[in-house]
């Protein structure tokens, strides 16, 4: 299944007509589009994330067009779904690449899809702006050139729960998180981070994606006598956990905490997602210009609020855009070149794409689940904000020395 | 948690689990046994009930009656589906009916996407069964004390069903001589519609049941279709008792293999499979060996 994103035709034509003109007879040359690659995960457990990130890619790609587009080209986004399975992800990638002349993706939903396309990106010549990957290697041992992470990671994530931790008055946590790439390594962080805030980590345990029945690890999280129980869960996995948690009233014996809330989970799993903590990595209520702009313009076009995995999207694509337009080229060394160092005013805020790894380093944000009076289903609301320099890890590191 | 407790509470969430296995297992059996068809979109089949159900509590704020209707409505679909499409190919191999069931998982599936969108979708517990009862001190929901109750309840009507009425009688006929059958003057093609009828809304009522605890989402048929094999596989092929006795087993590895051995979590399964196809190739109760 290839969507081809609606490229107006309006602007090809004009580009067409100016190019003639220009040209002064010679025969007319439509604009090349601007291609991206999106080996995005539409269907399968973490489906619903996806499809959060392509609204957000779709959403920029119109209003990027409707202003005439980049560098005076259209752009025009390559969708493919990989049903979550790295080697799909890869394969479609290259298709891409090689097919399409992509040179730019962006949009690939699981850390481990991610971590197995970026050793291919100096053969494809090709730039990766990733828009929700956490796996913190992805910038540390695992960093490749032409990889980029305008959004926030996990550790970051995690770090922005950890702050708040210091401050809570539970000891002894436990965890549970997703038996691949991300759940492992954001809980080796989470643990490590409580322990440094002197608290007692208690152990974890992982369910394999796809766990329907969470009875057993819900036995097992009571049973460790922990106060707060740290999850590392996402898509369907985490609205099971939400949802049965709730109804073996976990939440009244132990807190439970998350990397990170997402409205799509709070949508699927309504009051059973009420008193949850975790960091978010984008709010709609941020206070900033850019942010009251983008909320705005979503409204209008959606009638909702933008949710967390779109917000992010977001401002990956931003800061490509950016990033495009300094270096007035689409090549990979050129883009490379723009991005490293580029400061951008986005949806949360500063972000400066450090040279040194390739993250964006933002603010952070803790929010808790509220049933709020006259709305249909309970809302994040932000409890915390961290600021930049304490939320994103030194350069390479996943983790941090205070 | 003290053992009493601990075996208590962690053997009723394996009779609730295995009770939503078996309604996906059987229905599969069931039309194997019969039809000798391998149906691939049963999964599918068990993601409709759940959309089904999520919108007939929705827009009746009924849970009982979206347990009656999701599986009526899937049911028919499944009934309509072997009518039209599988019906004209019980004269070609078997890899026929795999192409044609695999092709109605796509369709199926991407029905259900653009009826009900992509976002995963809240099913709220039933009021009456949304409480706890406390086991020892130690709370327990209602709710999977109801699913193991269903189970049971589900079990003793489709055996009762196929050893006391005459229907059931016939699809045991058909099953060992659909010829035979045929010339005693039964029209078998209305037992084979009726079978996959039945076996789809089995799948169903599985979804619907399965939607408080999961919700309802596109991810679902996917991992259940590798599920209701398993139980099929495990249970003997076309053997009702061997789908109950596989999810009842399926189910208390999973729950205690979980518990000892996270690790191994997803591996506990297909080990089970794999020891029972070593000793008894043809399932716990199947009859080929």
């Amino acid at each position: 299944m290839t969507t081809h994103s609606s490229v107006p035709r309006r602007i090809l034509l004009q580009s067409a007509a100016a190019a003639s003109l220009v040209g002064g007879g010679r025969s007319a040359v439509a604009v090349d589009p601007i291609k991206i690659g999106m080996p995005v995960t539409l269907t399968g457990a973490l489906g619903s994330i996806g499809t959060q990130m392509r609204q957000a890619c779709e959403f920029w790609a119109k209003q990027v067009n409707a202003k005439g587009g980049l560098l005076g080209r259209p752009v025009e986004l390559i969708i493919e779904d990989t049903a979550g399975n790295p080697s799909n992800t890869v394969r479609k990638a290259q298709e891409m690449v090689e097919r399409n002349g992509v040179r730019l993706l962006t949009c690939i939903v699981a850390s481990n899809e991610a971590l197995a396309v970026a050793p291919k990106l100096a053969e494809w010549d090709a730039i990766f702006v990733s828009g929700d990957n956490g796996d913190g290697r992805l910038t540390g041992e695992s960093l490749v050139p032409n990889f980029f992470r305008p959004n926030t990671s996990g550790p970051m994530g995690t770090r922005a729960v950890t702050l708040w931790l210091r401050d809570s008055p539970m000891k002894k946590f436990y965890g549970i998180g997703m038996d691949y790439a991300w759940g492992h390594n954001s809980m080796d962080v989470f643990e490590r981070e409580a322990k440094r805030a002197g608290k007692e980590f208690l152990g974890a345990v992982f369910s394999p994606t796809g766990t329907k029945d969470f009875s057993t690890y819900i036995t097992k999280i009571r049973q460790s006598g922990a106060e707060g129980c740290y999850l590392v869960l996402a898509g369907d996995d985490n609205n099971a956990f939400l949802s049965q948690a709730n109804q073996y009233r976990l939440g009244d014996k132990v807190q439970l905490l998350t990397e990170q809330v997402d409205e799509g989970s709070i949508n699927a799993v309504g009051d059973a997602a009420v008193g949850l903590v975790g960091g978010s990595r984008y709010p709609a209520t941020l206070d900033n210009p850019a942010n009251k702009a983008f909320v705005a313009s979503w409204q209008k076009e959606y009638g909702r609020l933008p949710q967390m995995f779109e917000g992010d999207q977001y401002q990956s694509c931003v800061v490509l855009q950016a990033a495009i337009e300094k270096a007035g080229s689409i090549e990979a060394a050129k883009v490379r070149a723009a991005m490293e160092g580029l400061v951008v005013d986005s949806v949360k805020g500063r972000v400066e794409m450090r040279a040194c790894d390739h993250q964006g380093e933002q603010a952070g944000f803790v929010v808790k689940v509220v049933k709020k009076a006259g709305m249909e289903r309970p809302v994040p609301e932000v409890i915390a904000t961290y600021p930049a320099k304490r939320i994103t890890p030194a350069c390479n590191k996943m983790s941090y020395d205070d | 948690m003290d053992l009493l407790p601990f075996l208590l509470v962690q053997c009723l969430n394996a009779l609730s689990q295995a009770a939503l296995l078996f309604f996906l297992g059987v229905g599969l059996t069931l039309i194997f046994g019969i039809m000798r068809i391998v149906n691939f979109a049963h999964g599918t089949f068990y993601m409709l009930g759940a959309f089904l159900g999520y919108s007939a509590a929705r827009l009746s704020g009924n849970f009982w009656l979206a347990m009656i209707v999701g599986p009526i409505i899937a049911g028919g679909i499944g009934a309509a589906f072997e009518v039209g499409l599988l019906r004209p190919l019980y004269r070609r191999d078997d890899s026929a009916f795999l192409m044609v069931t695999f092709g109605l998982t796509l369709v199926l599936g991407d029905i259900i996407r653009l009826l009900w969108g992509v976002d995963a979708l809240q099913v709220a517990v039933p009021d009456a069964f949304a409480g706890i009862v406390f086991l020892f001190d130690e709370p327990f929901p209602v709710y999977r004390l109801f699913l193991a109750g269903a189970g049971v309840v589900v079990a003793i009507a489709i055996w009762q069903f196929l050893e006391r009425t005459r229907l059931g009688l016939l699809i045991r006929a058909t099953s060992q001589n659909a010829e035979m059958v045929h010339a005693l003057g039964v029209d078998v093609n209305l037992v084979r519609s009726g079978i996959f009828g039945i076996g789809c809304g089995l799948a169903a009522l599985g979804g619907v049941l399965a939607a408080p605890l999961v919700t309802a989402s596109l991810g679902m048929a996917g991992n259940a279709i590798i599920d209701a094999f398993v139980i099929v596989i495990i249970g003997g092929m076309g053997s009702f008792l061997g789908s109950l006795l596989a999810a009842v087993l399926v189910a208390f590895v999973q729950v205690f293999g979980t518990y000892y051995f996270p690790d191994f979590a997803l591996a506990a399964m297909y080990l089970l499979m794999l020891l029972v196809l070593v000793v008894r190739p043809g399932g716990l109760l199947g009859k080929e060996a």
